[in-house]
């Protein structure tokens, strides 16, 4: 093993060549810089909803965990199944839950000036707001005032509400009227942004104003959130909450009409769907990076040809097989660090505008993030992409016979 | 004079025969990615908008407006469409028959194995046969539902054989089997044909009434969705247009602020596709970033091709042979590269699609992923690669063409 394995006469060789026929290098960098854009501008955004998730999951902590009634389809459409006060009162004596509150939730219709749109409407018990909030990621009231306990005809609102021709074609100001589902309603606050549309919609009244607006929903939750004391795991907590509310509800194991799920555990499964399909599409992304390699290995196998003769002369003067063949995977390793590099630069771009596209689109949530073992990894990999399509050429360079090299034409 | 060109092209092309194979190597596994692709994706899409069932061009479906995406059509809706209406609708000119529907959801129990799923409603009397017809229903196992089928249900073919079976239950259900839904003892009359749709495949159908008695949808005088059937489909814009005035009276809102829907299948389907078509074209798009690379290749090739045969190009020029001539010469030799690369590709790309629905209709034992490539398709992928051989060949070819025949005989660099 030489210690030596390239040294500075080698590099400038490189260069020289690379500089000599710059079309065919230019092109063979470009093809390599395309994949390198594509792949690191997906898995910038792949990061950065990771990125955002875990955030989340942080801000909302590890101690939360939610009962859901069974449903199908989107949420709040399917009210067949649900939970009682009744049951939450008796979860709240488990051993192990520290805190407890029931959600509603149901899709509303809400209008301003004659306009009419549809959304999610929550309805909030007041007395576990902080509680509530901080399992939300730590969302607060950014303009204006949060709803008091057991207020009536008062509302607050999603961000989204404020721009205007985002929901509604004149933004909403605290103080103004809006009808859900046929119920005046003030607005005095909004929430700050959450990132995605959806959310940004939404619509929170005290659970007493949601059972105005729809009596038939009194005392039927969907939804149930709970906080485990901090001397229980909140998975062992799961377990327990499921075995004994379904046998306080007369239900078999595997035949629960709930589920109890921790925090972390429903994070989880959605990071898990979004690395799947972000790693598909730099699956897809790849295959341009495979193209490119053919491209170099074509690039280099014209180079050895053309320079037939030069390394018989190389070999002529001494150059051993493993000097040769250092040589030409160095160039095409080159090839590839400088489409690497530009690819970074190229991605950085494409990624940031389309955060800030998709930011404007109401989604903030896809924002991409740039940490240097993504930038040094790519570098890296369009290195080895490079290098590694040099090889076989470099060892059909390395093996020619020096006279017949010295007498080609 | 023309298959001279193709001669000369072929054979410069054989002639440096691993050069040639590389640049194709680059166009064909482009092309093969965004064939599969585009495939797989036609095919996902045609899965997933014949879930909704509803055919016919002589159907229109009522529905109060919801938040979007928000599941089974009509579940959960704000402000539902009230049951008389149904009547109402009948009454219009040009009705045939009209309909409400119910969708639920319900727990469904065999051996002691539980999951929860959509329950439909089938309408009754003669609105029943028209409901059929319209959702081509027919039973592979038993036999449809009748008025008298009080504690009778109709399942989808996923509960017979494939996904909800192997997931959730030990044996297949079959007709005459006793089922709990919701914990009440019902007897499945038979089993649907398998429709490809994993809505109907999955579902629970049962009477109207039935659905009521056992509370699965709410005895509050509302339905989820009305379906109606025209009589004379030329007239059908303005059977919409007389049930929107209908319900816009009932429903007290002013044109414009309609907070109901009413539409043809086709139109339901419309926006959903759209949506999918912008997801397939997003992954087509990536796709096509590698052919553009393959494209770069050959650009590279031909550059290098007219560097070699400098000389050649030379002796051609100094015997008469017109720039356009050269030009022409090397634009068919990049177009061969493209188009043959492009061939391969096709059928490597159909292969790959083809191959990866099977293995996943094995694993799934649904053919919700399945390929879906037409004559379009492969006739626009050939034209396609023909199309970027040629577009990366035009420089090199102008260069070639604009050679200077005494440099190039001299074999000037």
């Amino acid at each position: 093993m030489r210690l030596k394995l390239i040294n500075w006469d080698e590099i400038k060789y490189a260069l020289q060549n690379l500089m000599h026929r710059k079309l065919r290098s230019f092109l063979s960098i470009v093809s390599i810089m395309i994949g390198i854009t594509a792949v690191f501008t997906l898995v910038s955004f792949g990061l950065g909803i990771q990125d955002y998730v875990n955030t989340l999951a942080t801000q909302a902590g590890t101690d939360k965990l939610f009962i859901m009634a069974k449903s199908i389809g989107a949420p709040g459409t399917d009210t067949s199944f649900y939970l009682t006060q009744d049951d939450i009162d008796f979860v709240e004596k488990i051993n192990g839950v520290q805190e407890i509150s029931g959600m509603y939730m149901k899709p509303a219709e809400i209008s301003f000036r004659d306009q009419k749109k549809y959304n999610y409407l929550a309805g909030i018990d007041m007395n576990n707001i902080d509680f509530i909030l901080e399992a939300s990621g730590d969302l607060n009231i950014e303009v204006g005032k949060q709803l008091r306990k057991g207020e009536l005809g008062k509302v607050v609102l999603g961000y989204n509400y404020q721009v205007p021709d985002k929901i509604f074609a004149r933004g909403i100001k605290v103080g103004d009227k809006v009808l859900v589902d046929s119920e005046q309603l003030e607005v005095i606050g909004f929430y700050e942004a959450v990132g995605n549309p959806s959310d940004d919609a939404n619509i929170y009244v005290t659970k007493e104003q949601y059972e105005l607006i729809d009596p038939s929903s009194k005392d039927r939750y969907g939804y149930v959130m709970i906080r485990a004391a901090s001397d229980v795991s909140p998975k062992v907590l799961a377990d327990r909450i499921t075995e004994k509310l379904g046998k306080y509800k007369g239900q078999e194991e595997g035949k629960e009409d709930f589920t109890v799920q921790t925090f972390e555990d429903a994070i989880q499964t959605f990071n898990t769907v979004i690395t799947i399909i972000n790693g598909i599409l730099v699956l897809i992304a790849l295959i341009s990076l495979v193209v490119a390699s053919v491209n170099i290995m074509n690039t280099m196998y014209t180079a050895v040809l053309e320079r037939t003769k030069e390394i018989g002369v190389m070999k002529a003067v001494g150059a051993r097989n493993s000097d040769i063949l250092i040589i030409f995977i160095f160039e095409s390793g080159l090839l590839g660090v400088l489409g690497g590099i530009i690819g970074v630069g190229l991605g950085y771009l494409a990624a940031t505008t389309g955060g800030s596209i998709a930011a404007a689109a109401g989604y903030s949530m896809l924002k991409p993030i740039f940490p240097l073992t993504l930038i040094i990894g790519c570098i890296f990999f369009a290195f080895l992409v490079g290098a590694g399509s040099g090889v076989l050429p470099a060892i059909r360079a390395s093996k020619l016979h020096p006279v017949d090299s010295l007498r080609y034409e | 004079m023309l298959t001279d060109y193709f001669t000369i092209a072929l054979r410069s092309l054989l002639k440096r025969r691993l050069r040639t194979y590389l640049t194709m190597i680059g166009i064909f596994i482009g092309i093969a990615a965004v064939v599969s692709l585009i495939g797989l994706g036609e095919g996902l899409r045609i899965a997933i908008t014949s879930q909704f069932g509803f055919l016919g061009t002589d159907v229109l479906s009522v529905q109060a407006a919801n938040v979007n995406f928000a599941g089974a059509p009509g579940q959960g809706a704000p402000n539902p469409l009230k049951e008389d209406l149904v009547d109402q609708i009948r009454k219009i000119n040009n009705v045939e028959a009209a309909f409400g529907r119910y969708i639920g959801s319900a727990t469904i129990e065999f051996r002691d194995k539980q999951k929860i799923e959509f329950v439909m409603s089938v309408p009754d009397k003669e609105d029943r046969k028209i409901f059929e017809r319209m959702m081509n229903l027919k039973v592979q196992d038993g036999r449809l539902l009748t008025d008298q089928d009080a504690r009778g249900v109709l399942l989808g073919s996923n509960y017979h054989t494939g996904i909800t079976y192997g997931a959730t239950f030990d044996r297949p259900i079959n007709a005459g089997d006793k089922v709990l839904i919701n914990n009440k003892e019902f007897t499945v009359v038979g089993i649907l044909e398998n429709k490809g749709s994993f809505i109907f495949d999955d579902a629970i159908m049962m009477n109207n009434d039935a659905m009521i008695a056992e509370g699965i949808k709410a005895d509050d005088g509302t339905v989820n969705i009305i379906g109606v059937k025209v009589k004379d489909v030329n007239q059908m814009e303005q059977t919409q247009q007389d049930i929107e005035k209908l319900l816009r009276k009932e429903r007290d809102v002013k044109v414009g602020e309609e907070d109901f829907v009413v539409e043809t299948p086709q139109k339901a389907l419309e926006s959903l596709n759209s949506t999918l078509f912008a997801v397939q074209l997003f992954v087509t798009i990536i796709a096509v970033i590698s052919l553009v690379v393959g494209g770069i290749g050959i650009m590279n090739t031909m550059y290098t091709a007219v560097l070699e045969r400098t000389k050649e190009i030379g002796i051609m020029k100094s015997i008469g042979a017109k720039n356009s001539t050269i030009f022409t010469l090397f634009f068919i030799e990049s177009g061969m590269l493209g188009m043959v690369g492009g061939l391969i590709g096709i059928l490597l790309g159909m292969g790959f699609a083809y191959g990866l629905a099977y293995v996943a209709s094995l694993a799934l034992g649904s053919d919700l992923i399945r390929a879906s490539i037409s004559i379009g398709l492969i006739l626009g992928a050939l034209a396609f690669s023909f199309f970027f051989g040629t577009v990366f060949g035009v420089l090199p070819a102008i260069r070639a063409s604009k050679l200077n025949p005494v440099d190039s005989l001299r074999g000037a660099k």
